[in-house]
């Protein structure tokens, strides 16, 4: 029976979208963001019904749809979902559209190719995390390298050039590697079995790997390969130089594309392929990349604390939270993995709501620098009470999704070592220290002077700015309360602890 | 000769052909632009023809000394296509700077016959013979701005030490016609298969392997003996540039498949390791020095000496034991030909009026002053970087693929290709940079390229596109690269 393509239509829709726009007039500016609007709307609603319609419970890949492309060497265009990957389409069109809207009022010039890069961008990151063969992968992972590129580097701040060239080269060496080892895991496969076929079809080469027929040094050199592009994407210490740059220069909507759901893609990349495929190698690289992760940890929250420029604060930060989700991942507990996903979505909803909250203050003031502001409390007091909300949803306050997905990571690596699991209840504190001073320097004091000589400019957070906002917090509410609604997704997690505890056995 | 030889040897007849009625035409009609650009086009189109005509079967002239195959085919195809780009590109820029466009178009076509004889030689002294003659076109068209002493300085250059390494070069093939007896190629095969058999190559036979592998790597501009390309890709005429560093390049590496592949087959392993290391340097240096350029002509001179090394390491993977690495030969010479192309077609365009200079800030703001000129020149650079899906990447994945498949050191290889691959990204994005993030200079005017331009340019973009979204089209690179059969 033909059935409805639905991770086709999601992923491409907002193609569409972008090939309408280009087709527009630029001057057409309002019909041009309202397209761009729309189809990410559509996409999202596609997503929600394939949320909605995913059978909860059932092991393997739903939705698939498979198509050779290059048969001479058995490359697939292969789509199909897990759990794992719905919870991150969803997380993609949600913050997609949320993300076109915030641009409405600050994008001025050049709305068309900022409108077809961003649609582009969401293909490219729908793309992955719905892909089941390794070369269609890879596509759409180099996919999201160009438009990201180019927001950054048009729209962005002062120093954007230099920012958006340090994140492509970052992205592009560890990217290049990972095709190198693409190619050798296919090849390997190839040489095995005597046929090309399925050698990119990530199913295929799950069932080889997990018969453990992976050579153990192969394992080692393509899973090194894998862990560096994955690595510089999380981005895990000591790779994530890029990103304090890269989120401080891009638009306000760029960074929470690059904070919402680009770091997201590395550790999706590590769960789907780098473990499962390289069992042996994982466990073997277990121990260095718990202690990396632990560095991450401390480090982020520490260098947090000095920042003088609030998005780049919050950029450190997500080194630290990215941290948790990467100790989790290599403790290869359930609960632990269970937890670095949920701290994922999570981290993906609260960071993206404090960018966009940051950017409302930038639109008045356009100045980001903490020492300028105080008193914001007195002159925008209901975006002082979002922000507020956001800040304790970060240091991860009991009720609200953060604590959830560390307190998973904390119980699920407690098992594994206790000494990881106090260690980072420690950078808790921290991250109070960080966040809230920041808050009290920002909202709390009298009015300083440079918020005073705006005046009139420093209007409270706009209605629609608000609408903008409210959804990521309703759903941190939800899910804070309610985490079993994410947990029900996560059977895949089982699977990939039974391939990961497969190469221990063996 | 007989007759039959003649219908063999018909799309290099119908070339020469073609190069005189564009020199008759021009002599009964002085002065006039279009008559001679439609001639050369038709006179082209129909070369294409015929080797389509042609292609299927295989057929040898001269007693066997030029063989038409899949290979040939492939190869006078993707001859045609650059004279008919360069062409194509060069009447724009050659009118406003009063150079004459049927000589310009002659000499080319000859040239272009010099590379499809070179594709069917399976004799090396013919492969000398065509070797230089297409070369030697070559020189003039370097110097064919002949008032520009930059011009002139690159053509010295390029014909100095051009002739030198065709001298090497012949000097190689002499030693080995001295120790096998022949200069047929299958025949020479033969004979290596023999001597490699008994273990150790005579030392006049290395003598001559080392001498050929000069002669050829300065053909194709392999680091170390690269040094010409920068000089003579910067003075040429824009569109001479293009056709340079594709056509001879191309050449060169068809030399490559019928003297390394065809001939020296047999002792692949002992000149393996010359090839790594060619490669590795090549791929390497080109890249470093193109990252210091400020000047995108000379930026793309030198990536287009990376560029030889990517190609090398196809080279290497055949020699590793991987037929597969030639067909990726012939696909990164393709694509290779139409992204590079077109990337020296929009420098052209911006050079239209004389002055402009090639320097990186010529292209400041040029993604708004004219958007299809910056849309395409973005996606030639980024398929230059081998962003997928388009033709760069997948050339550079089927070389990393047959590296791969190899094993051993080409491993390290293709992982020093990739590492290539990002430091170019750093050269390639920086113009897209100044041509999206950087305003207009003032008084920038607009840029208006000609019909015939607007042709060539569609025709590389949207090859540089379906070739990366369909790269099965290049399936007929795996039949041409069966020719060799071991």
């Amino acid at each position: 029976m033909p059935t409805l393509p639905i991770l086709s239509l999601i992923t491409f829709v907002p193609l569409l979208g972008a090939v309408l726009i280009a087709l527009l007039p630029s001057k057409e500016q309002d019909l041009i963001r309202r397209t761009a609007l729309g189809t990410s709307l559509a996409a999202w609603a596609l997503s929600l019904v394939l949320l909605l319609t995913y059978s909860l419970g059932q092991a393997g890949f739903q939705f698939k749809e498979a198509a050779d492309w290059i048969p001479s060497f058995g490359i697939q265009f292969k789509l199909g979902v897990d759990g794992l990957s719905v919870l991150m389409v969803v997380l993609t069109t949600t913050l997609s559209w949320i993300s076109i809207l915030a641009s409405f009022g600050p994008i001025k010039v050049r709305v068309k190719e900022y409108m077809i890069s961003f649609l582009v961008l969401e293909v490219g990151m729908i793309g992955v995390f719905v892909a089941l063969d390794l070369f269609l992968f890879y596509i759409f992972w180099e996919l999201v390298l160009v438009p990201m590129y180019l927001i950054i580097g048009i729209w962005g701040g002062a120093n954007r050039i230099y920012a958006t060239t340090k994140f492509v080269l970052y992205t592009l060496v560890g990217s290049l590697l990972m095709l190198v080892a693409i190619l050798a895991t296919a090849f390997t496969y190839q040489a095995a079995n005597g046929s090309w076929a399925g050698a990119f079809d990530y199913e295929k080469l799950q069932a080889f790997a997990a018969a453990g027929s992976f050579g153990h040094n192969f394992q080692m050199l393509a899973f090194l390969a894998l862990f560096l592009a994955f690595a510089i994407k999380v981005p895990m210490f000591p790779f994530h130089t890029w990103l304090p740059d890269a989120h401080t220069e891009a638009p306000t909507a760029g960074s929470v594309i690059l904070a919402g759901v680009l770091l997201k893609l590395g550790a999706y990349g590590l769960i789907r392929f780098a473990v499962p495929l390289y069992p042996f190698a994982a466990h073997t690289f277990a121990g260095p990349i718990i202690v990396l992760s632990l560095i991450a940890i401390v480090y982020g929250a520490v260098v947090s604390i000095v920042q003088p420029d609030l998005k780049r604060l919050i950029a450190y930060s997500s080194v630290s939270h990215m941290g948790f989700v990467t100790l989790g991942i290599f403790v290869f507990t359930a609960t632990a993995l269970q937890g670095a996903i949920l701290q994922m979505l999570s981290h993906g909803l609260i960071t993206g709501g404090l960018f966009l909250l940051v950017g409302v203050v930038y639109e008045r003031t356009h100045d980001r620098s903490i020492a300028k502001m105080g008193g914001l409390a007195a002159t925008m007091p209901l975006w002082s009470t979002v922000f507020g909300f956001f800040i304790l949803a970060s240091i991860g306050l009991p009720g609200l999704s953060g604590f959830v997905g560390e307190f998973l990571v904390f119980v699920g690596s407690f098992t594994f070592a206790p000494v990881i699991a106090v260690s980072s209840i420690i950078v808790m504190v921290l991250a109070a220290t960080y966040l809230l001073w920041m808050f009290q320097r920002v909202a709390f004091g009298a009015v300083s002077d440079f918020l005073t000589g705006l005046g009139d400019h420093l209007t409270d957070i706009s209605r629609v700015e608000l609408f903008t906002i409210a959804p990521l917090a309703a759903l941190i509410v939800l899910f804070g309360l309610f985490p079993s609604l994410i947990l029900d997704y996560l059977s895949p997690v089982q699977t990939f602890l039974a391939a990961a505890g497969a190469a221990v056995g063996g | 000769m007989n007759w039959p030889d003649l219908g063999t040897l018909a799309p290099i007849v119908v070339a020469v052909l073609t190069a005189a009625a564009v020199l008759i035409v021009d002599m009964a009609a002085p002065g006039r632009r279009a008559p001679a650009i439609a001639t050369a086009l038709v006179g082209l189109t129909v070369v294409g023809l015929v080797v389509l005509s042609l292609a299927g079967h295989t057929e040898t002239a001269f007693g066997g000394a030029y063989v038409v195959d899949a290979l040939t085919a492939f190869l006078d195809l993707l001859f045609v296509a650059i004279a008919a780009l360069t062409i194509l590109f060069a009447a724009d820029y050659l009118e406003p700077r009063g150079l004459p466009i049927a000589e310009f178009a002659a000499v080319l076509i000859f040239a272009i016959t010099g590379a499809m004889l070179i594709a069917g030689s399976a004799d090396l002294l013919l492969l000398f013979v065509a070797l230089e003659l297409m070369v030697l076109p070559g020189y003039l068209l370097a110097g064919f701005a002949r008032n520009d002493p930059y011009s002139t300085e690159g053509a010295i250059k390029y014909f100095l030490l051009g002739s030198f390494s065709s001298a090497i070069l012949l000097f190689g093939l002499a030693y080995v016609w001295g120790l096998t007896g022949s200069t047929r190629v299958s025949d020479v095969a033969a004979a290596l298969a023999l001597a490699a058999a008994k273990g150790s190559i005579a030392p006049g036979l290395a003598m001559g392997l080392a001498f050929m592998t000069a002669g050829v790597a300065f053909k194709m501009a392999a680091v170390p003996f690269h040094y010409w390309t920068p000089d003579a890709y910067q003075g040429s005429p824009t569109p001479v540039t293009a056709y340079l560093s594709v056509g001879p390049k191309v050449g060169a590496f068809a030399i490559a498949l019928r003297l390394f592949v065809g001939a020296l087959g047999p002792l692949k392993a002992d000149w393996l390791p010359v090839v790594i290391v060619l490669a590795a340097l090549t791929m390497t240096l080109g890249n470093l020095v193109a990252i210091t350029q400020d000047n995108v002509k000379r930026m793309l001179a030198y990536s287009s000496i990376a560029h030889t090394g990517y190609i090398l390491v196809g080279l290497a993977a055949y020699a590793g034991g991987q037929r597969s690495g030639i067909s990726a030969i012939l696909f990164y010479g393709a694509a290779y030909t139409f992204m590079n192309m077109g990337a020296f077609a929009v420098v052209t365009a911006l050079q239209r009026r004389p002055g402009v200079t090639s320097q990186i800030s010529s292209f400041a703001g040029l993604g708004r002053r004219d958007p299809w000129l910056g849309l395409l020149m973005a996606l030639f650079l980024l398929s230059l970087t081998g962003i997928p899906p388009l033709a760069g990447f997948w050339a550079k994945a089927y070389v990393i693929v047959a590296a791969i498949q190899a094993g051993g050191w080409l491993t390290a290889l293709a992982v020093l290709a990739m590492l290539n691959a990002a430091a170019a990204a750093f050269y390639y994005l920086r113009v897209i940079v100044y041509m999206y993030m950087r305003e207009p200079a003032e008084g920038a005017a607009a840029l208006s390229p000609g019909i015939l331009f607007r042709v060539g340019l569609a025709v590389t973009g949207i090859a540089t596109l379906i070739f990366g979204l369909f790269p099965a089209i290049l399936d007929v690179a795996g039949k041409a690269a069966d020719v060799f059969k071991s």
